[in-house]
């Protein structure tokens, strides 16, 4: 099996498909040398959700020292994976390590931490910046609102993170909640649907699990925002991906995983 | 019709970046006891000034909904206006007000916007009584070149709006006459 070199977007899904078909073997990082958050933030709940279901995934770290001082900085405890993420020491180009968000009522602080950081590091154009903190605030807010809809969760809360390489600013969001597909089956008209048909739905029609005209079309409208900046976007949930960038984007077929992830990369020069 | 009650409403006193929903419906409470306060053709001015972001969720819980209820008659004849420093401030309240099939006039400084589900028709409907001050469908119809009927049609939208106020001064058969009136005019 080819060692795996970057932990991203793209490659991500085929470790957890590894995994699930062998679950007894080690998580073989040892090649990576490039990783982006949603990756991070996927391997994050991928791993804690081993530890809940008592099946802990064992890990063999990345080699490069670089890339493990970046992950230990963005929240990924090395040595041991503990539920907890604690103060996180600066580091070396970590731009926001993984947040827990919970409440609707700690959302605002979060994204105020998220706006500092992005603030301390970039000159930010008033308008990008105004729509990069609303994106912030819809997609941090739809994990109280939506990631245990069906009250099913002991534990309802997401994560988030933000990184930044040479061009671009990536920014993940993730939670292991019930999904896309149960939050929008609480509403008639909407059960049962496949995951593929609920992300098809939440773009095409705006839906939301609620019946109200003011509700929902969030996702969509960031994604066509995300668009306009020739950005790309990335939005997961169950065994369903969509995906695009500038190349164009589809639906793919996943390997299985709880609750909903979502990552976007916008350039760089939207903020100079 | 006498001198309208104006009153203002700063949403920046619930902070520069707003927000969630919960931080709306925050917000909505305190607009609601303001609106049932004045007079009954009276008029809330929601002024943005102050505001870094507001979120379309914000925008939602805040004017969505008190639209929604104003557009159901729940506040009388009452009249909200929104007031910004600069327009895109009101993207947000603009996306939800074209979703909910609503609109609300925005003043940015001198000029008068209409934010969400809004037509060529109503804008220019709209630009006239507002230049007017005070005028009659009959008037309208002949200035736009209309047929009564149509005219009828958009000015009644308007109304039901609250983007105008319509007063009945008497009837004509079974149909009412009114006066029309900007909610710009004092």
């Amino acid at each position: 099996m080819e060692p795996l070199t970057q932990l991203t977007l793209k490659t991500i899904d085929t470790i957890l498909e590894r995994v699930a078909v062998n679950p007894q073997d080690r998580l073989d990082l040892r090649g990576v040398r490039f990783a982006d958050p949603y990756a991070l933030v996927l391997l994050y709940l991928f791993l804690l959700e081993g530890e809940e279901a008592r099946q802990p995934v064992t890990v063999s770290w990345p080699q490069s020292q670089r890339v493990r001082q970046w992950m230990r900085a963005m929240g990924i405890p090395m040595s041991r994976f503990s539920h907890t993420v604690g103060p996180i020491a600066e580091a070396d180009g970590a731009l926001q390590p993984i947040t827990r968000i919970e409440d609707e009522s700690g959302v605002g602080r979060v994204v105020d931490g998220f706006h500092r950081r992005l603030e301390q590091r970039y000159p930010l154009t008033e308008t990008s910046r105004r729509a990069l903190v609303a994106v912030m605030i819809e997609l941090f807010q739809n994990i109280p609102h939506h990631s245990n809809a069906t009250g099913a969760s002991s534990d309802p809360h997401g994560v988030a993170a933000m990184q930044d390489d040479e061009d671009s600013i990536f920014l993940a969001v993730a939670d292991k909640g019930v999904g896309l597909s149960a939050s929008l089956g609480l509403r008639a008209g909407y059960e049962n649907l496949s995951d593929a048909a609920a992300l098809d739905v939440v773009f095409h029609q705006g839906a939301s699990r609620f019946d109200d005209p003011g509700r929902g079309g969030e996702l969509r409208r960031i994604a066509s925002l995300v668009r306009s900046w020739d950005g790309a976007f990335a939005l997961r949930s169950g065994r369903a991906l969509y995906s695009f960038d500038a190349s164009g984007g589809d639906v793919y077929d996943v390997p299985h995983f709880p609750g909903v992830q979502l990552g976007i990369r916008f350039p760089r020069q939207l903020f100079v | 019709m006498g001198a309208m009650n104006i009153e203002r409403f700063e949403v920046a006193q619930f902070g520069p970046r707003l927000g969630t929903r919960l931080e709306g419906q925050q917000a909505r409470e305190q607009l609601l006891v303001l609106l049932q306060s004045i007079s009954p053709t009276g008029q809330v001015r929601v002024s943005l000034a102050g505001i870094d972001v507001l979120s379309t969720s914000f925008s939602d819980e805040l004017i969505g909904r008190i639209l929604h209820q104003l557009t159901n008659g729940d506040f009388g004849d009452r009249s909200l206006v929104l007031e910004t420093p600069a327009l895109e401030l009101a993207d947000g309240i603009d996306v939800k007000l074209a979703q909910r099939q609503l609109a609300v006039l925005c003043l940015v400084g001198d000029s008068w916007h209409l934010l969400g589900a809004t037509t060529p028709a109503m804008v220019e409907t709209l630009g006239l009584i507002i230049a007017k001050g005070q005028t009659t469908t009959k008037e309208l119809a002949a200035e736009l070149d209309l047929q009564m009927n149509a005219c009828v049609n958009r000015v009644a939208r308007l109304a039901k709006l609250h983007l105008i106020r319509r007063e009945q001064i008497g009837m004509s058969g079974p149909q009412a006459i009114y006066t029309l009136h900007s909610i710009l005019t004092d």
